[in-house]
Parts: structure tokens; sequence; C-alpha cells
């Protein structure tokens, strides 16, 4: 591991560590007035309905902090988080530690001597409120100390004079047209229809309705094809529409480059995100074109270095007056 | 798959768009199994006539590229070697030298079994 990586694992587990340490503090404070059994799990009223040992709770108080911050470090360090999504992640590590840790002391503290059945006043809900708040605080504090770590910057090569381009003579028409399989597709499509289906039947046909209304358009889109031609670049489904186009007119270039579908898209599908958006079906290659309001559109395709080499020369094109 | 056409050319526009796919398969930028875009799609996109895009598409089923499956579209059939497709464009090569030289279809026809009876 490197000195860089390891500052970033540590700096992601730290708030899990230091939730341990200020939990096991406490409760080596109160243990003696604890009852044998403590009352851990309480109704939407807060009363208390569930119970366990008191040692039982510490070892799942400790295993659980343990767990999450090695899970926190692990991706950390391996996740390929990039600029503000890596900050953002050890940032919520700190919300999730500090309201989790908080969380663990209050049920500890309403049941300082307590009798046997139970605290008497329950679990007061405002507990709860104090948890999201120490969360945001310990949040943002997240945030801040990641300006100590180097951050991972983004891989872009966004170097125009670069960009492959393609002999095309004068007056030729060049269309480049390229399958995007999605294998999980499918899948999806069934399952928004299984869902659709019950929860019209069991519930509201309000919400079911939307869901089969999304396989429907999933479904259309299960064997997308991406198109690049003089009018821009067109991912479009089996219909006419719905589609998405960019037209060469809101382009300022075209790359071939991998894409992280979960770091810099946050998961599958028509993404859109503050910085970019995008056509994902997967991570690995990618046509990304930056486009003239600064954000980014990317659509995994592949071969996408072909694609990207003609919207560079139609660009071209386009530029000389064409 | 890149298509490419020229107008001003004087090779008819179906054979340009056969053209780019014999070139794809004997580059291998296209696998067999992978699907063309539909006639429609291609034919907006280049800005052909449709019926143009059938043309070639059909040009290219008789060479056994691709099969055109009804509902299913255009794909690139399972014997669509780059090598097959190279053959295919010497082929034509030697198709377009013997009308240069100004020979008959009998005559050409009579060189190709004399080769493939040697």
């Amino acid at each position: 591991m490197t000195s860089k990586n390891l500052g970033r694992a540590t700096l992601a587990a730290l708030p899990f560590v230091l939730a341990l340490l200020i939990d096991l503090t406490l409760y080596a404070a109160v243990e003696d007035r604890l009852p044998d059994r403590l009352a851990v799990h309480f109704d939407a009223g807060g009363t208390a309905d569930g119970y366990t040992g008191s040692t039982a709770y510490l070892l799942y108080a400790v295993l659980a902090l343990l767990a999450l911050g090695a899970l926190w470090a692990f991706i950390a360090v391996s996740g390929k988080l990039h600029g503000r999504a890596h900050r953002w992640f050890t940032g919520g590590g700190f919300g999730v530690a500090a309201f989790l840790g908080y969380l663990l002391v209050a049920v500890l503290f309403v049941n300082v001597d307590a009798p046997e059945g139970g605290p008497a006043d329950g679990f007061p809900l405002r507990h709860i409120a104090v948890a999201l708040g120490a969360a945001a605080v310990a949040g943002a504090l997240g945030l801040l100390l990641t300006r100590l770590v180097p951050v991972p910057e983004d891989p872009r090569d966004g170097d125009s004079a670069v960009r492959e381009r393609i002999t095309l003579a004068d007056g030729e028409v060049a269309s480049w047209a390229r399958g995007v399989g999605a294998w999980w597709a499918p899948i999806a499509v069934l399952v928004f229809l299984a869902a659709g289906v019950t929860v019209g039947r069991e519930q509201s046909w309000f919400v079911g309705a939307p869901l089969l209304l999304l396989a429907l358009v999933t479904a259309t889109f299960c064997r997308p094809h991406v198109t690049v031609d003089r009018r821009g670049l067109t991912v479009s489904g089996l219909l006419p529409r719905p589609r998405v186009r960019v037209p060469l007119e809101r382009m300022e270039g075209a790359d071939s480059r991998p894409v992280n579908a979960l770091a810099e898209f946050g998961g599958w599908g028509y993404r859109i995100r503050p910085e970019r958006s995008g056509v994902i079906t997967r991570s690995g290659e990618a046509i990304v074109i930056s486009l003239r309001n600064g954000r980014e559109f990317a659509v995994t395709v592949r071969d996408s270095a072909t694609g990207a080499a003609l919207l560079n020369t139609l660009l071209d094109r386009q530029r000389a007056g064409g | 798959m890149l298509f490419r056409v020229d107008p001003t050319s004087t090779v008819p526009l179906g054979d340009q768009i056969a053209a780019s796919v014999r070139r794809a398969v004997a580059e291998g930028a296209v696998a067999p199994g992978e699907r063309l875009p539909a006639a429609r799609v291609l034919a907006e996109s280049l800005g052909v006539n449709v019926h143009t895009v059938l043309r070639g598409y059909q040009r290219l089923r008789e060479e056994g590229l691709i099969e055109l499956r009804r509902g299913r579209g255009a794909a690139i059939t399972a014997g669509a070697s780059p090598q097959r497709a190279r053959l295919l464009e010497r082929v034509r090569e030697a198709v377009a030298d013997a009308r240069d030289l100004g020979m008959t279809e009998d005559e050409l026809l009579a060189l190709v079994r004399g080769e493939l009876d040697a």
C-alpha cells in the first residue's frame, strides 16, 4: 500500500475508530449502573420491545463499528473514487460513524439505573434528531479533513490537439453505428414489470402504472444503438422515440476513454450527475464528449475510438463552415 | 461500424454501403453476431433513400456476410471472417479488372475454372 493510500484508508476508517473509542470509554464509565438485560429495541412511540445482554450489546457495537470502518477504508483505497466523489464518500463516513456512535451510546444511557423491565421513560425520540444533527456536523468536519490528504484526481485527457481524426473526402458522408448490448436490461424489464403488476394489484395502480411505464421504456432500450453522424450523437432504442441526442452544435470535442460506472456516474442506465451525464451500461471504454457548457456526456460502447474520431472529424468540418 | 458514402462517386451508393461493411469485417472491426443498424435508421443517418440501404444489405446477404431475419434486422453471419471479406474484395477487383480489359463473362469464368482445376 502506498503512503497516499495509507493516508486515505486511515482518514476513511478514523471516524469509526473514534466512535468506537468514545463508546467504549462511556461504556466503562456507566458499566456498574447497567442492568444485566439492556433494552435495545424500541417501537415507534419509544417504548422498549427488545432486549439483549449487556456483554452481547457491547460485542455487537464493537463489531459493527469495526466492520464499517474496514469497509470504508477498503472502498477509499480500491473503490476508484475520484475528486469530489472521494471527498463526499469520506465525509459521509464521518456522518455515518457519528450517527451510529451516538445512538449506540444513547441506548446505553437510557438503560442506566433502569429496572429490569426496561427504562421507565423509554427512548426519547429526540435522540434520533440529535444523532442526525451530530451526523451532519461530523460529515461537514470530515469533508474539511479530506483537504488534508491528497485526493485521487480524475484521470482525464481532454487535450483537443491530440484527438484522433478520420480522413474523409470532400462531400463524403459518414456515419458510425454500434449496438450497445446490456445483458442486465431484460432482467431489469422483468423486475419492473413484476414490481408494477404486484404493487398495482396489491396496493395502488397510481404507483404500479409508473413502474409499468418504466418497464416499457427500459424494454425499448434493451438493445440500444449509438449513431454518430452529421446530426451529432444519438442513442436510440427499438422505436424512433424516446431517444437521447447530443447535436454537434453543443459539442467541444470527443474522446475515447474508460469510465467507471459506479465512481463517475453512481450507477447504470441513463445517468445525470452534477458534472456529467451519460448512457452507462457497464464500466469500460466509452465515447466521452466534452460539451460547450463545460459538462460531459458519455456513452459506453465498444470501438469507441472510431466513434470519437468521427465526431472530431465532423466537428472540424462544421467549424470550417460546413 | 463506420459507414461512408460519397455521392459524387460513380460507384452506386448501395455498393458503397456494402463496401463499408465488407471493410469493417475485413479489418476485424465487427465480429459475427454483431447487428447492423436498421435500414431506416442508417438511411436517415446517411441522408440516403431507405431502398438504397436495403440494396446494399441485399448484396451483403448474397455474399454470405450478413443474414437478414424478419423482425430481428441484419446481423453479421457466423461464417463472416476477415479472410472471407478480403477474398470477396479481391473477387470484386478481379471482375472490375476483367471488365476494364474488355473480357466477356465466359472468358473470366474460364480463367477461374482453369485455376480451380489446376
